[in-house]
């Protein structure tokens, strides 16, 4: 047989032998004169190595997985006689050519020329396989025959499954340290995380007197931004694999949650669980959006698609972790328990043209509002879960848009109504409404019935904030620029009270201290950053102060510090933070190049009763002097410090200073020869006073006459 | 310049000091109609010289800030005057000359007392820097980089001011940094350069020969000036900081930081002091508020680099600043168009740095 073969001759092969048979065949071709040896001395020991030398073409090299994995079995395909085996042939590689280019095939047949009623399929590769594994799998045919898929390789898999079960080894207990180590400070100094250089910085200090102290200082700790739990035991970082969870005394690694381009996290308000959020994930039979996990574990719980837009938190927790729900297609509302992460009582509940919901703060009650349709009013529900009673309706009219306010204490709901006294059915672009004007209607959860109370403003509302501890709430209203800040005061048995109400104030924004009383009138964005300290038990002005350009306020958690920020991320220049006391007094002005986030570390609810907590405040004057005391001797100590260190300074330049005026003086005669023999060392104006003469000109002459 | 030398300044013992009659409010002086490029006074301080990108420089009594008079007649034709923005100017021990170079091309040398112009260099592109040696015999200049040309230092003999008859000539490689301050150092033999990437260069004026280069600052230097002794000098630069050094060893001593560019730093002659001049740079500022381009003259501790003092006025960043030479206040000038003349309240005097 000749060598010089073409291409086609294979393809013509009658026999169908494989190719690569004539191998063999070549040995007996002596056409050629005897070739030089090429082969290397038997002591020859070669330097290089393949890898160096070829590695590119190594690389390339056909890999045992590459066959193998991109094979899919099929099953269940008709048994047929020769005579139609083409037929199923070309029937199989249509039905599978959809996924993607069939480079081979096998029918296997039996000695009489009947197929087996399988096949082997092998695909370009392997993702094209598991493609055709995932959706051609139960593939019906017709009535008798459906195809059952599987790759190749998972029967190795699955024959080297023991047929005995083994228990999984139990895992030895970690133990993660005190989390909460840093509650154990006798100062009761507040943590925050700050990150800068455009996030290649990421640092944690103890906001100590009289200077903050740096405790970590790790550059690139996160991709994007930080989060700390509710209370303060974690700390995690957002990556674009997945998000890890830091805490303990040094912030080591507690878990890491593989979630490819995550984006969002949030914690249950216990810290049990933590769910993160991927937006780009595609929608499957296996969700990768939305995951939730145990905190403590690391375990994945149960995961959820995403559809529509990607609103944050998607998924709103109940406040003892026990319930987490969301609305989907306007109008369901589902909501799933823990620890099961199945839907409560295995239903949704279906309310038609509902909103939106929240959960109260301090109890199990739900609250959501349902839209005006035709000559149904618009309604907030309050139910009871997992009872689904409903507690409390209150019908309302002429709804534009409602937005539910909890107070942090759970004592009040305050739906903000916004009503129109005009419609106008546009057919396009829905409706459109003219002279708004906003009720903020009051519910009194903790009073038998839950009465609803009404305040009624006309004007444009800007911003509304209830105080987290106590009985007030404040609003921003008003038109452009003259806006006024209104507070108003909610009793028992009484309709709201208005308490106090600025005019013409430059605020667009209400910051209440944590704990109630105290409240920063702030004036962000186009009003630069002017911020008004108000302590509204009488409502006196503290203090005034302005932070210009000021992008964030933040409180500390237990109400003594507040922090003003200009945020790289809103402002591109002077960004810094600065931190104040409650009563308006600038305490430290912190410049950072590129600052983008500041973080208190949030802290637990105190575990002191009401009762101890009123104890305290009885004997403050006696703590006060102690603590004034303590004040003194840590200034003191630090002004000491810093004089030692200018001291040392000061030295240092002395000596200097010293050396040089030395040379100084060795150079004097040079100086004299060059200024002709003028010594300017000592040519002083000190005593030369100058002496300034008037020169009066006269200029011109008028000569006007008085009778 | 119009009218004649000096009329009614004499120097008398008897009567009180002259930094007391002007307290704390500032003299502006507005004899320019486009920004600030440089002030310096003499060494006696009782004169103030302040060049601006309009083509004349002024020259000021220190003590009252009235104008004592104009290099350059008003026509811009006038070959004896500038027609370009005027870069630099100084002037020399004696009070005698005085050196200014423009973006017309020219470095000129005028005589204090007539105001007449005594000589004149062409060179092939703006002048940008200037400066009179120890003796004041000799002036060295430098040209920038510009449509092709180089920059070049040039030392002139002020005695014999021509263009072809150079003491030292050092031009810059096509793709070195052109040089963008420069001040005399030593006694008569040595030349400091700062340049448009930061770095500082010591050159020998004998040999021509680059002694010693430093890149502490990372973006242009915009001015340097010496200390009373020339032992030390600070440096000012874009990169929002000045810093000091000390002249034999181009070793950074100190550094000042703000948050804008620094345009100018003078050091005190009589306090361990230094004032900062500069702010944001007018075509970067986006709002018209004149807080966010912190346009403040600022007092650092020239030992513990501690800024201990701030002064307003300017409405736009700060051009030049310096002490005056009895330390007693100092001279700003803006890119605003104004030079403010600031005399020290007497708090300047007693406060001191606990230490």
């Amino acid at each position: 047989m000749s060598r010089h073969m073409s291409e086609n001759d294979y393809e013509d092969d009658p026999e169908g032998r494989d190719p690569r048979d004539e191998v063999d065949d070549e040995e007996e071709d002596e056409d050629y004169e005897e070739e030089p040896d090429f082969s290397d001395d038997p002591d020859f020991v070669d330097e290089i190595d393949d890898a160096a030398l070829m590695g590119d073409i190594l690389a390339r090299r056909p890999k045992e997985s590459d066959g193998v994995d991109s094979v899919v079995v099929v099953d269940g395909t008709p048994v047929v006689g020769p005579d139609r085996l083409d037929k199923l042939k070309k029937i199989v590689s249509k039905v599978f050519g959809q996924v993607g280019d069939i480079v081979n095939e096998h029918h296997p047949v039996e000695a009489n020329g009947t197929s087996k009623g399988y096949v082997f399929l092998e695909y370009a590769n392997h993702a094209t396989a598991l493609e055709a594994v995932r959706s051609l799998n139960n593939y019906r045919l017709d009535k008798q025959h459906k195809f059952t898929v599987n790759l190749f390789s998972d029967f190795d898999k699955y024959m080297s499954i023991p047929d005995e079960w083994e228990p999984p080894k139990e895992e030895a207990y970690k133990d993660q340290g005190n989390l909460k180590s840093w509650l154990l400070n006798t100062d009761a100094y507040d943590q925050f995380s700050i990150i800068y250089e455009g996030g290649e910085k990421v640092a944690i200090h103890q906001n100590a007197k009289p200077d903050p102290v740096q405790l970590e200082l790790r550059p690139r700790w996160t991709e994007t931004y930080l989060k700390w739990s509710p209370s303060g035991t974690f700390l995690v970082t957002l990556h674009s694999p997945g998000i890890a969870i830091w805490g303990g005394q040094d912030f080591r690694k507690l878990q890491r949650l593989s979630h490819p381009g995550v984006q969002y996290v949030d914690f249950s308000p216990c810290e049990r669980y933590v769910v993160t959020f991927a937006p780009q994930a595609p929608i499957s039979d296996e969700p990768t959006a939305v995951i939730f996990w145990e905190a403590r574990s690391g375990l994945k719980k149960r995961a959820f698609n995403a559809d529509g837009p990607p609103v944050w938190p998607l998924f709103k927790w109940s406040h003892d972790d026990k319930y987490f729900a969301r609305m989907t297609d306007e109008s369901t509302l589902s909501i799933y328990e823990t620890p099961s992460f199945g839907m409560l009582d295995k239903k949704s509940i279906k309310v038609a043209g509902m909103q939106d919901f929240s959960w109260a703060p301090t109890e199990n009650i739900l609250a959501y509002w349902v839209a005006e349709d035709k000559d149904v009013p618009a309604r907030v529900t309050l139910i009871e879960i997992p009872s689904r009673n409903e507690v409390r309706v209150k019908n309302l009219f002429n709804v534009a848009d409602c937005k539910m306010h909890w107070q942090k204490s759970g004592d009040y709901l305050c739906v903000k109504v916004d009503r129109y006294s005009k419609l106008r059915r546009e057919r396009d672009d829905g409706p459109k409404y003219a002279g708004l004007y906003y009720n903020f209607e009051i519910f009194h959860m903790r009073e038998k019935q839950i009465p609803v109370d009404s305040v009624e403003i006309k004007e444009n509302v800007q911003a509304f904030a209830w105080e987290p501890i106590g009985h007030k709430f404040a609003i921003i209203h008003g038109e452009g620029q003259s806006l006024n800040v209104s507070f108003y005061g909610v009793k028992t048995g009484h309709t709201p009270a208005l308490l106090k109400k600025y005019e013409r104030k430059t605020a667009n924004c209400l910051f209440w201290s944590p704990c109630g009383q105290f409240i920063i009138l702030a004036g962000l964005r186009n009003m630069s950053g002017v911020l008004e300290f108000v302590d509204t038990s009488d409502f006196t002005t503290m203090n005034t102060g302005e932070h210009f350009m000021c992008t964030d306020v933040e409180w500390d958690p237990t109400g003594r510090y507040v922090m003003t920020g200009v945020s790289w991320w809103g402002h591109k220049v002077d960004n810094a933070y600065w931190l104040w006391s409650f009563q308006g007094k600038i305490l430290k002005r912190c410049q950072l190049d590129k600052f983008c986030q500041f973080l208190w570390r949030p802290r637990p609810p105190t575990l002191l009763t009401k009762k101890d907590v009123k104890e305290i405040k009885k004997n403050f004057k006696k703590y006060t002097v102690d603590f004034e005391a303590q004040d003194m001797m840590r200034s003191s100590k630090a002004s000491k410090e810093l004089i030692d260190k200018r001291r040392a300074k000061y030295d240092e330049y002395k000596a200097y200073r010293a050396k040089k005026l030395e040379q100084f003086q060795a150079y004097r005669d040079m100086r004299i020869q060059l200024r002709n023999g003028m010594d300017t060392d000592t040519l002083e104006v000190k005593n030369a006073v100058m002496e300034e003469e008037v020169v009066e000109f006269l200029v011109k002459e008028e000569v006007t006459i008085v009778d | 310049m119009g009218s004649g030398p000096f009329p009614g300044l004499r120097f008398s013992p008897s009567q009180s000091p002259i930094w007391d009659r002007f307290k704390m409010k500032p003299i502006s002086l507005h004899g320019h109609d486009r920004a600030i490029t440089c002030i310096r006074y003499n060494r006696e301080g009782d004169l103030l010289f302040s060049s601006a990108k309009d083509h004349l420089p002024n020259v000021w009594y220190a003590i009252n800030g009235e104008r004592l008079g104009t290099f350059g007649g008003k026509n811009d034709r006038d070959r004896n005057s500038h027609s370009g923005a005027v870069w630099c100017l100084d002037v020399d021990w004696e009070t005698k000359n005085f050196l200014s170079g423009a973006a017309d091309n020219s470095v000129r040398l005028w005589d204090v007392c007539t105001g007449k112009m005594l000589n004149c260099i062409e060179t092939k592109s703006a002048v940008r820097t200037c400066g009179f040696s120890f003796s004041g015999n000799l002036a060295a200049f430098t040209s920038d980089k510009q449509m092709g040309h180089p920059c070049i230092i040039n030392v002139m003999d002020v005695r014999d001011f021509q263009a072809d008859k150079p003491v030292m000539q050092v031009v810059i490689p096509d793709k070195g940094p052109k040089v963008t301050s420069l001040v005399w150092s030593g006694i008569e033999e040595q030349i400091i350069t700062g340049h448009d990437n930061g770095d500082l260069a010591q050159w020998d004026v004998k040999s021509s020969q680059k002694t010693n280069i430093v890149s502490d600052h990372s973006k242009t230097v915009t001015d340097i000036q010496m200390s009373k002794d020339n032992s030390m000098f600070i440096s000012s630069s874009k990169d929002t900081t000045a810093k000091l050094f000390d002249t034999d060893t181009l070793e950074c001593m100190k550094t000042y930081k703000t948050e804008r560019p620094v345009n100018s730093a003078s050091i005190a002659p009589k306090f361990d002091h230094v004032v900062l001049g500069g702010g944001q740079e007018a075509m970067d500022v986006t709002t018209t508020s004149t807080r966010i381009g912190k346009f403040d003259a600022r007092f650092f501790h020239l030992v513990f680099e501690e800024e201990f003092a701030r002064v307003k006025g300017h409405f736009g960043p700060i051009n030049s600043v310096q002490f005056n030479p009895e330390g007693t206040g100092y001279a700003s000038g803006g890119e605003d168009g104004y030079v403010r003349l600031h005399t020290f309240d007497p708090t300047y005097f007693s406060f001191q740095f606990e230490c």
